[in-house]
């Protein structure tokens, strides 16, 4: 009993803590001699039994094999004495395991030739050919099996003699045995004889799984002289040898394989052509390309897509012809999978390819090619500008979206006259879109907030709105006091927007600002605004507690109205501490907050249960827990 | 959790927020339009038909993604607990009008149905892998919770076992498919941060665990709760409720996982990730003043950190180079070392680690034959590298990992915890 409490301490306490197990294991690994855990084997709780099997199935030697092999045919420790038999070396185990095999019969029996075949024992491969011939299909798979792991000569011979003559129920055992056994002679240089097994499984009567696995085999053994055989299989009207054909190819590393698929695009029904498409581009070989962008230029839409997408990740700078043609058609889907593939191009000399043909593109074909500029991000300024002032829309939007998506830092000021004196007034509204998105992927936003803000005065009110959005959405120092000079300005507008934008704003320096607007000025909607948006910094960004239980209580001094102030209970719960919980008790006695706060108050008392100072100062309150 | 994701934002970013947050090695989303009928319907022939086994909590959540899909069509529900097959039955039948989803106690009958493509598999980690093997064996394409295996060697021949049968292979680890964490990833794996020095992944509590044998209590009627198919391959114990619906339960077989295999399975996949899914460390060290390192060959340090997060939500990585560094988690946010690395882009903010995206991945997979993001090499190397910290952590000293054989070199404590022999008549 005392062995079984040790264990069950040992299993207990490796859950707590690393330090704790280290430890502990150290200490137990002294004192757990070998001698001591047979002794628990041989007189111990079932319990204790089946912990000493994992420790000896780490420190065992053979001295104690002879008593766990006494627990095989036990119905309880069986599965636990296998894990020490199958890891302790030496033969002993070995003998062990062909010993109980001779006397055990069914579950046990085939967890045995399990533990033989793991181990590998090839002593064991006359008693396993014995037992394939076993009565019970179960014991003759799990024999099958374990010669199969075993993989000598022998063993294969015995598997594959029986393939054709066992039992239905016993026959996919052996055939998978046999695979096994052909991925041992690959492995040990052996293909000709890999092939023959393969060969076999191929064709005996077996299912249908097993026939695609040594498919597979067979191709592969046959390295270069596998492809009229992964072509066969390609074209086989059995979905299950088509799809392993697809699966084979991306394997393969001889033989013209790209050729073969190449040509398997052209005969192949559109729906297996789309996906011998995607086989070859997962290839990416040298021979792969020509046959994709052929594909992509023409033909039934599905193989067509296909290609597109293989052209995304194995195309280069000679896609760009066909991908280009292909985002000028009138199909959405293909000028979409064209534009797709055009912006992902690995490939660094199609951005050169895409600029050469920009600067030479008609009108039909700028559209695209400017669309194609952003998606790839290639800084092109001044080819794209000048498109700003050609009189199809569509054209000057794609430019002004090109440029927002590739201007650089010091062209940022083509965008800003855009947005302040639009060539074309239409334009203004993509022209700001187009200005926001240049605008947050500035690596110094500071610098950028500075030239936007600087043209805020003598903006319209219309575009200082824009530009204050702007400017909320780039952050940083600049844009907050562009944004502060705004809410502190004379106009109700302005005012408006921009105190909206503060109580949205997404960094913990608007605080101050939150809070001077809360407290200063006169009292209107603006101030109630800013104290609200003052909480929600103090509710949603991380901060010490100091500084919150500051924020909490210049909230509170600023606070006129009962339900701003209800609106600090969630924050006072959420991060509840006895500070939080004195600010509650405190505002528990305001009568207009005391039903809500003194919740609050017994939702932090409950967190906090445990913590000597809660109860007395729930008593000097008088709230009851 | 968000659970619900709009459509239209669902698509927009499958087809552009991700490129844009320039991961590169996107798989295709690739459909043949055969497959799209007139109405939006989608034909018989071309839809993925499911089968979900151990449908509880995380499998509901998963199997709602997969229900949202409409090439997708759930016809049996298998587990061992009664009350969840005829509530699972009842969602499934409520979506299609019908009464035909089936219900199953014993995995090896959906298994065995030939209408069914791929299946679901969010059943205790215990089962993961075993389970994922039978379901290769039997043709079936396969989603599959994480942690996916126990051990080392399960690791290995899950990945072996997907090769060898062409099945379709993709661990839970969604985040793979989140474009914040694709971008970070991007940023690591590309050398947009220079050299990588260091990456951290937050395992939410370093700890090895053993299994145990708890007292035995009256078991409940096969039919309502079937005991012995959910302890599996695990070694067996007496029945005990407080086992039944254990998160941490026999996770890892002979020591087990804590937060280094919960979270790791996660967060060490994406660190994977940042390196390319390369060969995992060779060199895993003591904890030590709440880290773990381990290094990989080129010198890179991945370190399992509990503290120093910046706030960004649960499940947090950081990759260091000497250009630059990252930290996302899963709030959908990231932080970087300077706005230049955006180089202009946008990445959606999509927090609440759905998996949606991932469940899309996985169908267009099977439907292509590529392979998808959480792969089974990929989850292969992921769990190898949690496996191994466990091991260091569990032994208390300095591991060295052999990337030839994967096996620890001069160190046979630690190479006995490659493996575990599976409860009869399981086998992996």
């Amino acid at each position: 009993m005392r062995t079984y409490f040790r264990a069950l301490l040992l299993s207990t306490c490796l859950t707590v803590s690393t330090a704790c197990s280290a430890s502990l294991f150290a200490q137990v690994q002294t004192m757990e001699k070998e001698a001591d855990l047979i002794g628990v084997l041989q007189n111990g709780a079932p319990a204790d039994k089946a912990i000493a099997c994992k420790r000896l199935a780490i420190y065992g030697t053979g001295e104690s094999v002879s008593e766990l092999a006494k627990l095989l045919p036990d119905d309880s420790l069986s599965s636990w004495t296998r894990i020490a038999l199958e890891a302790i070396p030496g033969s002993k185990p070995d003998e062990a395991l062909r010993n109980a095999a001779k006397s055990l019969s069914g579950n046990k029996l085939i967890g045995v030739l399990n533990s033989i075949g793991v181990r590998g024992d090839v002593a064991a491969v006359d008693l396993l050919k014995s037992k394939l011939q076993d009565s019970d299909v179960q014991v003759a798979s799990a024999a099958a099996i374990a010669l199969g792991q075993i993989g000598n000569e022998a063993a294969r011979k015995s598997l594959t003699q029986s393939l054709a003559n066992a039992p239905a129920g016993a026959r996919s055992a052996i055939a998978e045995a046999c695979v096994l056994c052909a991925e041992k002679a690959m492995n040990d240089g052996k293909s000709d004889i890999a092939i023959a097994v393969y060969d076999q499984v191929r064709k005996a009567d077996v299912p249908s799984q097993r026939v695609i696995e040594a498919t597979r085999g067979a191709i592969l053994a046959r390295k270069e002289q596998g492809v009229p055989l992964l072509v066969e299989n390609l074209r086989s009207p059995d979905r299950g040898l088509f799809r392993i054909a697809l699966a084979t190819a991306r394997e393969m590393t001889k033989g013209d394989v790209d050729g073969a698929l190449s040509t398997e695009i052209g005969a192949a029904s559109p729906d297996r052509a789309a996906l011998v498409i995607q086989a070859l581009a997962d290839r990416n070989g040298p021979g792969a390309l020509p046959a994709i962008v052929k594909a992509a230029a023409s033909g039934p839409k599905e193989v067509r897509l296909s290609a597109l997408n293989a052209l995304a990740r194995v195309g280069n700078a000679s896609s760009v012809s066909t991908l280009v043609s292909v985002a000028g058609e009138a199909d959405a889907d293909l000028t979409k999978g064209a534009l797709q593939a055009l912006a992902e191009l690995p490939d660094q000399n199609a951005t050169k390819e895409i600029l050469d043909r920009l600067s030479k593109a008609d009108d039909k074909l700028l559209p695209v090619l400017l669309a194609v500029v952003g998606v790839r991000r290639i800084e092109a300024t001044d080819l794209i500008t000048k498109a700003l002032a050609k009189k199809d829309k569509a054209t000057r939007e794609a430019a002004l979206k090109a440029l927002g998506a590739t201007v650089p830092p010091d062209r940022m000021d083509v965008l800003l006259t855009q947005v302040l004196k639009p060539s074309f007034v239409e334009d203004v509204e993509v022209a700001r879109s187009a200005l926001k998105t240049a605008a947050v992927r500035m690596p110094d936003r500071e610098a950028c907030a500075k030239q936007i803000a600087a043209s805020i005065e003598t903006s319209s009110l219309e575009t200082q709105t824009a530009l204050l959005d702007i400017l909320a959405a780039v952050g940083g120092t600049n844009a907050l006091q562009a944004v502060k000079n705004a809410a502190l300005s004379s106009s109700d507008p302005l005012k408006d927007v921009s105190s909206k934008l503060l109580g949205d704003w997404m960094t913990i320096d608007a605080a101050p600002v939150l809070l001077n607007l809360a407290t200063s000025g006169p009292a209107d909607k603006y101030q109630g605004r800013a104290l609200r948006g003052y909480i929600r910094i103090a509710r949603q960004f991380a901060m010490g507690e100091p500084e919150r239980v500051a924020m909490i209580q210049n909230a509170l001094m600023a606070s006129k109205q009962p339900a701003d102030q209800k609106l600090i209970l969630p924050i006072l719960e959420k991060f509840s501490s006895i500070e939080m919980l004195k600010i509650a008790i405190k505002m528990a006695g305001a009568d207009d907050l005391k039903e809500d706060a003194t919740k609050t108050v017994l939702a932090i008392a409950k967190k906090l249960d445990g913590k000597p100072e809660v109860a007395k100062l729930l008593a000097e309150a008088g709230i009851k827990p | 959790m968000k659970k619900k994701i709009d459509t239209i934002k669902r698509r927009s970013f499958l087809k552009s927020a991700l490129a844009s947050a320039g991961a590169a090695a996107v798989a295709p989303t690739i459909i043949p339009s055969s497959a799209i009928g007139r109405d939006g319907a989608v034909p018989p022939s071309e839809r993925v038909v499911l089968g979900g086994i151990g449908i509880g909590n995380r499998g509901n959540y998963d199997l709602g993604c997969f229900l949202e899909q409409k090439d997708v069509q759930f016809i049996a529900v298998c587990d061992v607990k009664e009350a969840r097959r005829l509530a699972v039955k009842k969602i499934a039948d409520t979506k299609y009008g019908n009464e035909n989803c089936s219900m199953h106690q014993d995995f090896r009958e959906v298994l065995d149905r030939k209408d069914i493509d791929a299946v679901l598999i969010a059943t205790g980690p215990n089962w993961h892998a075993t389970m994922s093997m039978y379901a290769a064996r039997a043709g079936k394409d396969i989603y599959c919770e994480k942690p996916c295996t126990k051990n080392i060697e399960q690791s290995l021949i899950l990945r072996d076992t997907m090769r060898r049968t062409g099945r379709i292979f993709q661990a839970g680890t969604q985040r793979r498919n989140l474009p914040h964490f694709a971008f970070a990833c991007y940023l690591a794996r590309t050398g947009k941060l220079g050299k990588l020095s260091k990456i951290y992944a937050h395992p939410a509590g370093m700890q090895a665990m053993m299994s145990g044998w708890l007292p035995a209590e009256a078991p409940p009627e096969k039919g309502k709760v079937d005991w012995d198919m959910y302890l599996g391959p695990a070694a067996w114990r007496p029945f005990n409720p407080k086992l039944l619906d254990g998160f941490n339960f026999e996770k890892g077989g002979g020591l087990v996982g804590g937060g280094v295999l919960e979270w790791g399975s996660h967060c060490v996949d994406l660190c994977q990730w940042a390196v390319d899914d390369c060969p995992p460390p060779v060199e895993y060290n003591a904890p030590a003043n709440g880290e773990l390192m381990a290094r990989y060959e080129n010198g890179t340090q991945l370190i399992f950190r509990e503290k120093g997060w910046i706030p960004l939500g649960s499940c947090p990585v950081r990759f260091e180079g000497d250009k630059g560094w990252v930290e996302a988690g899963d709030s959908g946010k990231m932080v970087l070392s300077s706005p230049e690395l955006m180089a202009g882009r946008v990445v959606e903010e999509i927090g609440g680690y759905p998996a949606t995206f991932h469940v899309r991945d996985f169908l267009d997979a099977v439907k292509t034959r590529s392979q998808p993001k959480g792969n089974a090499e990929a989850a292969c190397n992921a769990h190898i590298v949690c496996h191994s910290a466990n091991i260091a952590l569990f032994l208390n000293r300095q591991v060295k990992l052999d990337l030839k054989n994967y096996e620890f070199i001069n160190d046979e404590p630690a190479n006995r915890l490659r493996s575990e022999a599976l409860r009869e008549p399981w086998r992996i």
